[in-house]
């Protein structure tokens, strides 16, 4: 095969890697490393690495998964452990994921705010705009859409360089572990890990592969468009960390969320870095908007066995239709209420989220190991460490997690 | 053993079989199925004791409901049973699979199997793909009801009859419905009829009655002969009217004159009287003859028509005529003059009268004229559509090629399998 023979074949099968695992860096997972910089500085670089090798691997997995069987993760979880499995996990998921649409679209309206427009006229315009795209859209529109407001996130990329960081200690401190034995330190480690490796990512990838129709034949290029984007999401949470760790760490500021930490930028790196790292918060939010819904539409249809996909028209797929439009217009109503509990709504998201992960993965190992199903593209040995190794660290740390958030004086004790 | 009434197989899973004594055999596992006539039915069942699986033949069950299942046989006769992949086994293999329509568009998936009764067999009558499915699965059914009953709502029972439903074989990835839901009045008539010759002619009537009766009228014009009888002779003289009128006379007569006449005359009693005359002129020919295979409509004009005329009443006569390849020229005493071809029609300048360019030497048949000659001059003079006169010369009515090859090859034009 000729060199630009293989270049139009990727091009051609290019999207859903790289959608999802960039979107996955969505407002919660700017939050999570905007504030990890500024509270430790390189400190927690190094948990990008196990964490990329752990996300390449499991969404390779699900990616072949897709290409080989043409069918969605939960069309499969549904076929193969039944209505109760899959029953359950769609109504933690269904919760899960509104919470992080919720998540999503409280981090448009306060990079808006940010940029002194206001919420009230932001957050309806941001959802009717993404409701407009998948429902008028078509597969190919939409993913062309999303894959070039993937090339937004470069804004992250680009302030990490205007900070002008010393790249001598960022370096060692991405590849030496030093691991701090503070609860805030471990909890951020958790969070690092829970908003990289999310149960909606495993679920939409394998749909938005099912419904491009990728053949076996194009496998490899699929799997390099799994890798380009795992690599690239990393990167871009790379220069998230270190932008907060070179400016605003030296100085002790303390944040709490994305947009904080653009506007702390401004004295420090200027108008430029502000307003970069502002709508590049706005658009990663926006993205992850449409995706997490999206993803939650697929799923359910999938498990129910309704008709699902962009491609549809509301006839042909009215369930998935409006399982997409009222996870966005009530996320949007319960943002523009004063006073709504948002933070309580995202923190029980999180803990969904990291309970149902570790099932994901094991009914997807399960799954990806099955011969009748996978034929010759059976998982190989060493994938299958990996992902176990995975699912008991994600374990223990779900389990860490929830102890110290809800039983936190007992704990608190012990350290 | 007798089996009578109904139940969800989810409802028997789990459920302790019972020997002679009371002792408890096992447990319900699996439903080996079978192909049975006319539904699939239960061959045995799959029992599991201490983590190890026996089946039980059918025969050998004596009760079989939803609150008790017991056998005549004790634990030494039990046989071991391997799983495999020829066997068809209700819930590996049916259970929660994806149900696609004809076009392989996802409708619903199989939330249960509803049992039934028949004769001494337990046969599979439908899929439940609602609600209520999932709740029983979920062992929620009772609390569903009773929670919607707080809102004054039911909740409703969402089910496909089996019959509507491909053969099921092992190793099914998905399950196709033969009855698309609201694609039906897109379909191909000859589609329609396929489907409608798959299902029980109870359901095949039930499925017309939804038709409009043009889409309907299309669709039994397909059918083989005997269905067609039998699916009329259960419609209501009213639907059945409404249905004839909108075929062509030849097969409005065809389909008469299978039926029991008193019913064929309710129904020529009740078709207006211009269709009514049409049809009782045809009804008096030989099935097998030019006269039983005709129909007598078809387009003629006077020899002094201009070909401008021709085309202005065309346009107003060709919405009530099947074949429209050939206009024919005839005196005022109806006798057959020539015939002419549409492209000629059309290749001509409007001034020009019919009798200038009509073919004279028309290739002709009489009523009586058996169905084999017909399709050897069709055939031998390549034509679309042969008139039938009398002794006399007068036109009467049209032999088309659809028709002669409906007639010699009943069978392959009807065994059309539908692709999925």
């Amino acid at each position: 095969m000729k060199f630009y023979k293989k270049i139009t074949l990727f091009l051609a099968v290019m999207g859903p890697g790289i959608i999802t695992a960039n979107i996955d860096n969505d407002a919660s997972g700017i939050t999570t490393y905007s504030v990890a910089g500024a509270r430790f500085g390189y400190a927690l670089l190094w948990t990008l690495v196990p964490t990329t090798v752990a996300l390449v691997v499991i969404q390779e997995m699900v990616a072949r998964m897709g290409v080989v069987t043409g069918k969605g993760l939960s069309d499969l979880i549904r076929e193969k452990f039944g209505v109760r499995a899959a029953f359950f996990m769609m109504l933690g998921l269904l919760i899960a994921n509104f919470g992080n649409t919720v998540a999503n679209l409280a981090g448009w309206a306060a990079s808006m705010e940010t940029l002194g427009i206001s919420k009230y006229i932001m957050v309806p315009i941001g959802a009717g705009l993404i409701w407009m795209l998948v429902i008028k859209g078509s597969y190919w529109f939409v993913e062309r859409i999303l894959l070039f407001a993937c090339l937004l996130y470069f804004g992250y990329v680009v302030s990490g360089l205007m900070a002008k960081p010393e790249w001598l200690p960022v370096l060692k401190s991405t590849f030496v572990p030093e691991i701090q034995y503070s609860s805030e330190y471990i909890m951020l480690s958790i969070a690092i890990i829970g908003t990289t490796i999310t149960p909606w990512m495993q679920f939409y990838l394998q749909s938005s592969i099912a419904e491009k129709g990728i053949k076996k034949e194009q496998y490899k290029a699929s799997r390099l468009d799994v890798i380009i984007g795992c690599s690239i999401t990393d990167i871009v949470s790379f220069f998230i960390i270190v932008t907060c760790a070179t400016v605003l760490f030296p100085h002790g500021i303390r944040i709490n969320e994305a947009s904080e930490a653009a506007l702390a930028l401004k004295p420090f790196a200027g108008d430029y870095a502000y307003i970069l790292f502002a709508v590049s918060l706005a658009n990663a939010a926006l993205l992850g908007a449409i995706i997490v819904p999206l993803a939650t539409a697929y799923y359910i249809c999938e498990a129910m066995g309704w008709e699902a996909g962009v491609n549809k028209t509301f006839e042909e797929a009215p369930q998935f239709m409006w399982i997409y439009t009222l996870t966005i217009a009530l996320a949007s109503i319960i943002i523009l209420i004063p006073g709504a509990p948002l933070v309580f709504l995202m923190v029980l998201s999180a803990v969904i989220n990291g309970l149902l992960l570790p099932f994901v993965l094991v009914y997807a190992l399960m799954l990806v190991n099955d011969k009748k199903l996978m034929g010759e593209y059976i998982n190989p040995k060493s994938y299958n460490y990996i992902c176990l190794a995975t699912i008991i660290v994600i374990i223990c740390l779900t389990i860490f997690f929830i102890a110290s958030n809800f039983i936190p004086e007992g704990i608190k004790a012990l350290w | 053993m007798s089996f009578w009434g109904e139940l969800f197989v989810s409802e028997i899973l789990g459920k302790p079989v019972l020997d002679p004594k009371g002792e408890e055999l096992g447990k319900v596992k699996e439903l080996i199925v079978v192909k049975g006539d006319p539904l699939p039915k239960i061959s045995r069942l799959i029992i599991e004791r201490k983590r190890k699986s026996f089946y039980l033949p059918w025969t050998d069950l004596n009760i079989f409901n939803k609150r008790i299942i017991s056998a005549n046989v004790y634990l030494e006769n039990l046989r071991k049973y391997q799983f495999n992949e020829e066997d068809l086994l209700l819930v590996r293999d049916v259970f929660d699979k994806q149900i696609v329509d004809v076009n392989g568009a996802k409708v619903v998936r199989v939330n249960d199997v509803k049992l039934e009764g028949l004769n001494t067999e337990a046969v599979l009558v439908a899929v439940d793909v609602g609600m209520r499915g999932i709740m029983r699965r979920l062992g929620v059914e009772r609390g569903g009801e009773d929670f919607l009953r707080l809102f004054k709502a039911q909740l409703p029972y969402n089910m496909i009859s089996w019959n509507y439903l491909q053969p099921l074989e092992p190793r099914l990835t998905a399950i196709s419905l033969t009855i698309p839901r609201q694609m039906v009045t897109e379909l191909h008539p000859a589609d329609l009829a396929a489907i409608i010759s798959q299902v029980s002619h109870k359901e095949g009537t039930t499925f017309l009655q939804d038709l409009d009766a043009e889409t309907a009228a299309d669709a039994i014009s397909e059918l083989e002969p005997e269905t067609q009888t039998a699916i009329i002779t259960d419609l209501d003289t009213e639907k059945a009217s409404d249905i004839i009128e909108m075929m062509a006379p030849d097969e409005a007569a065809d389909v008469l004159s299978d039926l029991p006449v008193e019913k064929a005359q309710k129904i020529l009693g009740s078709l207006e009287k211009e269709d009514a005359e049409d049809i009782k002129e045809l009804l008096g020919h030989e099935e097998d003859t030019a006269g039983g295979i005709m129909t007598n409509e078809f387009i003629a004009y006077r020899p002094e028509t201009t070909v401008g005329e021709t085309i202005e009443r065309f346009r107003q006569d060709a919405e009530e005529v099947e074949t429209v390849y050939y206009i024919y020229v005839t005196d005022a005493e109806e006798k057959l003059k020539g015939v002419v071809s549409l492209r000629e029609i059309l290749l001509s300048s409007p001034e020009t009268k019919l009798v200038d360019i009509m073919e004279e030497k028309t290739k002709t048949v009489t009523p009586d004229a058996d169905e084999m000659k017909v399709a050897g001059i069709i055939s031998k003079y390549n034509l679309v559509a042969l008139p039938v006169v009398d002794a006399d010369g007068c036109m009467l009515g049209i032999v088309t090629i659809d028709d002669i090859i409906d007639r010699i090859l009943p069978s392959a034009a009807k065994k059309t399998r539908r692709k999925v």
